[in-house]
């Protein structure tokens, strides 16, 4: 995980803090070394370089398998975690470069074929994947992470805990005496001439929050701001998308994949949420 | 020794008071409250429906609570 | 490209799908906490409700509910109810084969009723408003507590109330062990003032010089009060994912003045020939106890909801009561989120022990009579259907409309003479229509 993680817990008792600290840790990286697509001996490399031929997955795998497909099925295919290989045509990147790197549409239609979810077949025991396809977790793996920490410090204590991994964030009750958690947001270094609040400060009580979206990563074409996130039908980035979403729900990989469905919604993105009822900061 | 005997026996009868009260069957776990979180499981879960037709049943029958405090609060009976 | 706003449960779908990969069978407790009750912010339900019966009364209601969940969990409601009575209401007095000429409740002029027609006291009007202010909160952990306040004032009519409860949760929070009481204090001042129990009802020239003295005769004040004590014991116990189950026990105690000042009993004589109207009189006390069971059900998409009440009281009044409600979501084809629920109440009682539809008067008076059907031998149902969908943002829209049908019953009273050719227990048919929004 390329980002700084943490994990807070309100306790007088150091052990209990190490013990849960160190199982947590342990967790993040267990997930970290099976799902990374940049990890050279992840389950998910393995499934990625035997494209064409069914690999054997275990029951966590093929549930993570399910939920995406749920979010595919829920998006109308615009969520996909076969989408990966457009970065090979596409390259965000910050400011300074807006305007160099569009690539063009024949470029963009030879890796599409490689996408699309519905040509992937999993089952309990196994995935196989179309030639020259590949998936990546990492839509979800950071989120399902943070989940799953909360689920193991609370069989280990009742203390509150948070467990922060990079922005994306649960904890696991109130703190002492029910207060909140005060959770404040990092406002990304944008644009300066769009003049944006501050860091932004968060009560949360129970469930968890999550954050998709890149403010510092866009490309400029005929005025049209493009975000990174990509349509998986077209190829191309969701216009007009808000540079970020932050959401609120009861587990950290609802709040995420509702951030994400909602980015791919473009300049619906609030209206998106606000008809799900769903608490969220935007930043355009 | 004894003390030992003592809270091996405290222990015991301590989970036979749980285990009396699991055999029963009844109740869920907190995470088996999906259908009754829901609204429309709540016992009242119309209140406005609720003291609207009180009012009614109890300015026309000679019966009144029962659900909740029947009390008089009105001149209709 | 298809909007996926289309699909409006995608939260709901989410929270299956998080939970099933997640392997907790759904936190719904962690769900409640974040999407639905938003701490600090006030929630408004409104009703008006029309109630209309045949010939009789119109009444007019409305609610207005505003609640508000504090960050610590104290929960705030108050509630404003405001409602208006007009119409014709039975006297008490049977029916006869001639015109019948009563004077008012307010000794301000007479009525007449046609042969063969229910007597009915048509001047009924009057404007209620109801306030309450109930505060709940969690004392300790698996303790709630709650307080309230009540004030309801019409023109004639003052009440005053306070109640408290307390609720303990315990395993798991699947029993609840709840205990409450509350204690009214009403006072009436009737115009026309109360009458003399068993006094004859003044009829004649109102415009005589004596009529105003002669009607104070039939009068014992111009107020009274009486006050109602109530305690309630609770008990609620998850039965499984489906199922929830409610048993109250109430003790109901109620002191003071009961009697209805603006009812009247018809002396017949052995021909069943009315000769004279007399005021009603009841006991000054009354004890009341009920049990009361509800379930829930919640089958694969519908939720089932029924109760039982019986009640009984020291007036050896006695009395059933089924209710149920049914929940069929409709999905979003007729409405987002909506649903039809058809509700069916059946209730029974039988008559107070001093309720008699006439005396005869050649018999001795009883200590206590009234001829209000309302505490007489009656079966009555109620058959409604209200609808419910979510519009603007969540705010939730319903309709509801109810037939209501009171059929009073013969308790077992000879009908002599004429009496044999009238209606003695007519029935009452009512139409209740309403409409309730939520935000």
């Amino acid at each position: 995980m390329a980002s700084p993680c943490e994990v807070i817990i309100q306790t007088t008792d150091k052990a209990l803090a190490l013990i849960i600290g160190n199982r947590v840790t342990k967790e993040v990286w267990r997930i970290e070394d099976k799902y990374n697509r940049y990890n050279q001996d992840s389950l998910c490399t393995l499934i990625n370089n035997n494209a064409g031929k069914p690999i054997a997955i275990d029951e966590e795998t093929y549930q993570l398998l399910v939920f995406a497909d749920q979010c595919y099925q829920l998006s109308d295919g615009l969520f996909d975690i076969s989408s990966g290989v457009l970065r090979k045509v596409w390259r965000f990147q910050g400011r300074n470069e807006h305007y160099a790197k569009f690539p063009s549409q024949t470029s963009i239609n030879t890796v599409l074929p490689y996408v699309g979810w519905h040509k992937i077949h999993f089952d309990r025991q196994q995935i196989t994947l179309a030639r020259g396809m590949e998936i990546d977790f990492g839509g979800i793996g950071k989120e399902y992470a943070v989940d799953r920490s909360i689920i193991l410090a609370k069989q280990l204590t009742e203390q509150p805990v948070l467990v922060n991994l990079g922005g994306d964030l649960a904890v696991s009750g109130p703190r002492y005496n029910n207060e909140t958690w005060q959770v404040a947001i990092e406002h990304p270094d944008v644009d300066s001439h769009i003049n944006q609040n501050a860091d932004m400060i968060i009560s949360l009580k129970s469930g968890a929050l999550a954050t998709s979206g890149d403010a510092k990563r866009f490309l400029i074409k005929d005025n049209i701001r493009y975000g990174h996130i990509l349509n998986a039908k077209t190829g191309w980035p969701i216009a007009n998308a808000p540079r970020s979403i932050t959401a609120v729900a009861p587990q950290c990989i609802q709040a995420g994949i509702l951030a994400t469905l909602a980015l791919l919604q473009g300049s619906n993105a609030e209206q998106f949420l606000t008809e799900q009822e769903i608490k969220f900061w935007s930043r355009r | 020794m004894m003390s030992t005997i003592k809270n091996i026996v405290l222990i015991a009868s301590t989970l036979t008071v749980t285990s009396g009260c699991s055999s029963l069957g009844l109740g869920v776990e907190p995470w088996e409250r999906d259908l009754l979180a829901k609204k429309e499981m709540l016992l009242n879960a119309s209140p406005v429906d609720s003291a609207l037709d009180d009012h009614i049943y109890f300015s026309k029958e000679a019966s009144s609570g029962g659900k909740g405090f029947g009390g008089g609060g009105c001149g209709c009976n | 490209m298809k909007n996926i706003t289309e699909k409006p449960n995608i939260k709901a779908v989410l929270t299956i799908a998080a939970a099933t990969l997640l392997g907790t069978n759904s936190l719904a407790h962690a769900e409640s906490n974040t999407f639905e009750t938003e701490p600090d912010e006030w929630k408004f339900d409104t009703a008006i409700l029309y109630y209309s019966e045949a010939d009789r009364v119109s009444a007019g209601e409305a609610i207005f509910n505003a609640q508000k969940t504090f960050d610590t969990e104290e929960i705030l409601n108050l509630k404003l109810t405001i409602d208006t009575l007009t119409g014709a209401s039975a006297n008490g007095a049977v029916a006869q084969p001639t015109v019948q000429t009563f004077t008012r409740p307010s000794g301000n002029g007479q009525y007449q009723i046609a042969p063969a027609e229910t007597p009915l006291d048509d001047t009924f009007r009057d404007t209620r408003v109801q306030l309450n202010a109930q505060w709940t909160q969690p004392i300790a952990p698996d303790y709630t507590a709650s307080g309230g306040l009540h004030l309801s004032k019409e023109y004639d009519y003052l009440s005053l109330g306070i109640n408290g409860n307390i609720a303990v949760d315990f395993d798991r929070k699947n029993s609840t062990f709840s205990a409450g009481f509350s204690y009214f204090k009403d006072t009436f001042s009737p115009e026309g003032g109360l009458p003399q129990a068993f006094s004859s009802m003044l009829i004649g020239d109102s415009n005589a010089d004596s009529w105003d003295d002669d009607f104070s005769a039939t009068r014992i004040g111009s107020e009274d009060d009486k006050t109602t004590v109530d305690i309630l014991l609770g008990f609620t116990q998850v039965i499984n994912r489906r199922m929830l189950m409610q048993f109250n026990y109430s003790y109901s105690t109620v002191d003071g003045y009961l009697t209805d000042p603006f009812k009247v009993l018809s002396v017949v004589n052995n021909n069943g020939e009315a000769q004279d109207y007399i005021y009603e009189s009841r006991p000054d006390s009354r004890v009341k106890q009920s049990v009361f069971a509800q379930s829930l059900y919640h089958f694969d998409t519908t939720v089932l909801d029924v109760s039982y009440r019986y009640m009984w009281d020291d007036w050896k009044i006695k009395s059933h009561t089924i209710d149920s409600r049914f929940r069929i979501p409709l999905g979003d084809s007729f409405g987002k989120e909506s649903y039809l629920q058809p509700h069916f109440r059946f209730y029974q009682q039988s008559a107070a022990d001093f309720y008699q539809p006439f005396l005869i008067d050649n018999e001795s008076i009883p200590a206590f009579a009234s001829a209000d059907y309302r505490i007489g031998e009656m079966t009555a149902y109620t058959v409604g259907l209200k609808y419910g969908m979510l519009v603007n943002n969540g705010h939730e829209l319903s309709f509801r409309i109810e037939y209501y049908s009171q059929r009073p019953t013969d308790a077992g009273f000879d009908e002599i003479g004429v009496l044999k050719s009238v209606d003695l227990y007519p029935s009452v048919d009512a139409v209740i229509a309403q409409v309730t929004y939520s935000f």
